[in-house]
């Protein structure tokens, strides 16, 4: 699958997200708990704005340098025996990887969870060129064995579904007979894969952070799966968006500590490592392979839009969005939702597609308090507002009209004067006992659901006038 | 021998107009000294003693043993570990340390009562070793650096330590010499980098790792021995 | 807002807090009444003015304000906000604090100077204006010094802790130092209180089912407090909140926090 998830207009996808009640509730206990890990972790390590704002700094000045540092990224790849393919567009990327696989007459490839990977659609290239691609990451697993359903969430691809779900899946796909503790399930799944580990040709894995003056990419799992897949297949293909970048291991400490805390609540996680071409072992890649892409990024930069590429990918914005607990991931229509696909997937992936979901928010700010590196989210969602408004001329027409008026008459004090004298006369006549139930024009979608108190014949104006002058 | 770099200049030329720089992009990039210093602020001042009790502390949430030894009885801890654990095969690193704390008379014994031992080895093959490891019922490691803060040990692969020894078998045991725990990352990686900025050549595969392998991607519970080790124990030798 | 006009402001704040404590004229303000109270709430309006002039504040009302202009800006519409923005910063210009019942329209002021930041002359007055402006529970405790109004209200209330005013502005402490000082009054802790109501401005007009589904979340929380009153600082928020327990005939009752301090 690509970045787009579906075909189905937004209005509807919103309406399934709502109805979908199994859903709504996996992932509202989710978040709840995912919350709660993020505060204490946080607390426990104290200083946390301090830690946020060098995150920033550290996102900041390498995006500033972005060039400089993936130059010399290259040169420390390529000074190791690895390979470097520089992917503008998304179709370049999996035509060079369909190239190394084709080349290497590769049948068998195990990948670990990459979101990138997704967003080029790696996985179908690999499959059109004839080769059996397994994910290793349990919840990706989960998700490819059931008739490959895109990810939910960044960080915990399969948080919509329950355990009972995913035992059915399961059963019916690989005649799955245990029961539906993770324990069994997880037992099952590590059996399968350790095969496919053991088989593969190559191993793909995103990237977390590359490490420009080592020529080393970072990868961070807990399960132990990117490890295995960069140890025992004689060929690694890394894909990262070109922005995952830290100039040194000093800064990988810094933003994989914010990670680790921002999206599970753990100091780190089981294994962090460090890898690229073979050094004296003999296991790991004879063959590495780097695929650093663009795919639209780069004109992020130099934007208004440029923090978002601060994103270290840790879900901490998605985990509190009021708006992701009731509408869940697939809603969003691309594999980045919450806060940081609605701002991200409108930059890769076009208004035409994404238009509606800067306007799904109530600008509660949640996520840019949320954010361990300080990406102002809220601020960038109304950022798009206005670009969608002012530059791109896409309001319905009827909006545009109203707040044509709006400018009007609340820049002139006389207008307003007159209308808001002119609204109780008009509006009193749908009101009973002082509230509003069945309101018409932009108060429908209002008292659709709630009441509105009838606005008051005297004014506060009015009373404080009147005060002023009785007082005289 | 250099591997190959293909379309770079455009790529990078493109980031440089949107950036709006015209200098051509440059290695020796510095970076500035960073606003805070709270990386070695944090657990800095910490003693030795307060760093192994932080560590200790840590592990029991990791779900990570951790047990206490002096350099003469480490050897027969580690056995002792093993028959509480189930006798199995064993695979090594090929560390000098395992000469230099006696371990080898205990392994030899343990083949003796017919349990496999053996050690990651560059002689043999990719594929021996590989299959050696997956076959292994304990792993047995030393570590480089072991950091409090998060139970972690750092390891470096090199020819006496492939990367598939950490992963395949099943009980993953490191030995931690107690001179090498640090407060937290921050130390580790400072001693790393400035040797990869004074010339050295980057290690194959630098390794952190906490405790055992694990997931919660079933409704967020949290399942211990996913693909990787299913335990993990430190054996942490007294050696100062 | 950038961090350094939030500095600012707390610098301003500081000095006048110190001026404050010299002044011996009876302070004079300038009341920001907001769009919303003046047409549908005056009563918040009302409840602001007495309780400031109880606390010998003399209060101004410049009638040529009208709207911060949230509803444009948060919508996009950046010539419209600019149009109405200027109308407001004339309105207060000679004042020398200016005090506002709304979280989210003080922390609109606070986007004016970006929004003009390509016009030295008016981003310069937007700056002035920043500075100057005060929510009412921010002034009270802040700039008054005054921790205890004399108010008393029986019963059982939770209050709802508006995102604007606690993300944007800060204002965290305020609100709760003086509602525990309202004499006869029982606060209970509203549970998941960091959750959004769903009111948003057009957001709740815009996305209604999402809304809904966030306004439910947030009755069902005060429910869980059983108080007879939820309180707030923001009337936006109070509007959402209200209109919804109306409609699902719940009977607890809605106060703005200056009616609660103005409660005797």
């Amino acid at each position: 699958m690509s970045m787009k998830i579906g075909e189905k207009a937004f209005k509807e996808r919103i309406g399934e997200g709502l109805e979908d009640t199994v859903m709504r509730g996996a992932v509202s206990s989710a978040q709840e708990r995912l919350y709660e890990r993020r505060l204490s972790a946080s607390e426990e390590l104290g200083n946390w704005e301090k830690w946020r704002e060098l995150g920033e700094e550290i996102r900041q000045h390498t995006l500033k340098h972005l060039d400089d540092y993936l130059y010399q990224l290259s040169e420390s790849v390529s000074a190791r025996g690895g390979h470097v393919f520089f992917a503008k567009t998304k179709e370049e990327a999996s035509a060079y990887i369909q190239h190394v696989a084709q080349k290497k007459a590769a049948k068998k490839i195990v990948k670990s969870k990459s979101m990138v990977t997704e967003e080029i659609e790696m996985n179908q290239a690999l499959e059109e060129i004839g080769c059996d691609v397994v994910e290793s990451d349990l919840g990706e697993y989960i998700l490819q064995v059931n008739d490959h359903e895109p990810p939910s969430h960044i960080v915990a691809p399969a948080l919509h579904m329950t355990k009972e779900q995913i035992r059915e899946v399961f059963h019916e796909k690989l005649g799955y007979e245990m029961s539906e503790t993770p324990e069994d399930m997880t037992s099952f799944v590590r059996a399968i894969l350790r095969e496919k580990f053991l088989e593969a040709d190559i191993g793909v894995t995103g990237c977390n952070f590359a490490v420009a003056n080592t020529g080393s990419i970072c990868l961070v799992t807990n399960e132990g799966n990117a490890d295995l897949v960069t140890a025992i297949p004689k060929t690694h293909i890394a894909v990262m968006g070109m922005e995952r970048i830290v100039p040194t291991m000093e800064e990988l400490d810094v933003l994989v500590g914010l990670l680790c805390r921002s999206a599970v609540g753990q100091k780190l996680t089981s294994y962090i490592s460090v890898v690229g071409p073979k050094g004296e072992e003999v296991d790991g890649p004879e063959e590495f392979h780097l695929v650093i892409l663009d795919n639209g990024r780069s004109n992020i930069l130099g934007t208004a839009f440029q923090p978002v590429l601060q994103c270290i990918r840790c879900a901490a914005c998605i985990n509190v969005c009021p708006v992701y607990r009731h509408v869940g991931g697939h809603s969003y229509g691309s594999i980045y939702p919450g806060p940081i696909g609605a701002v991200l997937s409108p930059l890769l992936g076009g208004y035409d597609d994404y238009q509606e979901l800067p306007f799904a928010s109530s600008l509660c700010a949640a996520c840019t308090d949320a954010c361990p590196v300080k990406i102002p989210l809220h601020e960038l969602l109304i950022k798009h507002r206005q670009v969608i408004v002012e530059k791109e001329g896409r309001a319905p027409k009827a909006e545009m009209m109203a707040m044509k008026m709006f400018g009007m008459g609340a820049s002139t004090p006389g207008m307003y004067q007159f209308g808001t004298k002119a609204a109780p006369v008009l509006m009193n006549r749908m009101a009973s006992n002082g509230q509003i139930s069945k309101g018409i024009g932009p108060l429908k979608n209002w008292t659709d659901i709630r009441d509105l108190p009838a606005p008051s014949k005297e004014r506060f104006r009015d009373w404080f006038k009147k005060r002023q002058k009785e007082e005289q | 021998m250099k591997g190959t770099i293909s379309h770079r200049e455009s790529f990078l030329a493109h980031i440089r107009k949107q950036l709006g720089k015209d200098s051509s992009p440059s290695a020796s990039i510095q970076r500035p000294a960073w606003m805070h210093q709270v990386q070695w602020e944090t657990n800095g001042l910490l003693s030795k003693e307060e760093l192994v009790e932080q560590l200790k502390k840590q592990c029991q949430r990791i779900h990570t043993r951790v047990v206490e030894t002096t350099p003469q009885e480490a050897p027969s801890v580690l056995r002792s570990l093993m028959t509480e654990y189930g006798e199995g095969s064993v695979m090594t690193s090929g560390d000098h340390r395992f000469e230099q704390y006696g371990f080898y008379p205990m392994f030899d014994s343990l083949q003796h009562e017919g349990f496999a031992v053996t050690s990651w080895n560059a002689e043999a093959s990719r594929e021996e070793n590989i299959r050696l490891a997956e076959q292994a019922a304990y792993s047995v490691v030393f570590s480089d650096y072991t950091l409090a803060e998060s139970g972690t040990v750092v390891l470096s692969s090199h020819q006496g330590q492939g990367r598939a020894l950490h992963f395949l078998p099943m009980m993953y045991i490191v030995c931690i010499e107690k001179s090498t725990v640090v407060p937290r990352m921050i130390q580790a990686v400072s001693v790393l980098n400035r040797s990869v900025e004074e010339g050295e050549q980057a290690k194959g595969a630098i390794h952190f790792i906490s405790g055992p392998s694990n997931s919660a991607d079933i409704e967020m519970n949290l399942v211990v021995g996913v693909h990787g080790p299913v335990r993990a124990v430190y054996l942490l030798i007294d050696d100062e | 807002m950038k961090i350094s006009l939030l500095f600012r402001h707390q610098m301003t704040k500081l000095m006048n807090q110190i001026a404050a404590k010299k002044g011996s004229s009876p302070m004079k303000v300038h009341l920001f009444v907001t769009c919303l109270i003046d047409t549908i709430q005056p009563n918040v309006g009302k409840a602001t003015v007495e309780v400031l002039e109880r606390l010998g504040v003399e209060v101004e009302f410049p009638e040529a304000q009208v709207c911060c202009g949230q509803p444009a800006f948060n919508s996009g519409y950046t010539k419209e906000t600019i149009k109405v923005a200027k109308n407001m910063i004339k309105a207060f210009e000679s004042a020398e604090y200016v005090v506002t019942p709304s979280g989210s329209c003080k922390a609109m002021f606070l986007e004016y100077p970006q929004l003009l930041k390509e016009d030295p002359v008016w981003s310069a007055k937007a700056e002035a204006l920043a500075e100057k402006t005060y929510e009412l529970t921010e002034f009270i405790v802040d700039i008054l010094h005054v921790t205890d109004v004399g108010a008393s209200l029986k019963g059982n209330a939770t209050y709802h802790t508006s995102c604007h005013m606690t993300r944007l502005l800060r204002i965290k402490e305020a609100p709760f130092t003086l509602l525990s000082n309202v004499k006869d009054l029982t606060m209970t802790p509203l549970p998941r209180a960091e959750n959004c109501c769903g009111f948003g401005g057009t957001f709740s007009i815009k996305m209604t089912p999402i809304s809904e589904q966030m306004v439910d979340e947030k009755v069902q929380s005060i429910e869980e407090t059983d108080a007879e009153y939820i309180i707030g600082a923001d009337c936006g928020c109070l509007l959402n909140i209200g209109g919804r327990l109306n409609r699902l005939d719940k009977p607890i009752q809605v106060m703005h926090i200056a009616e609660v301090l103005n409660s005797r």
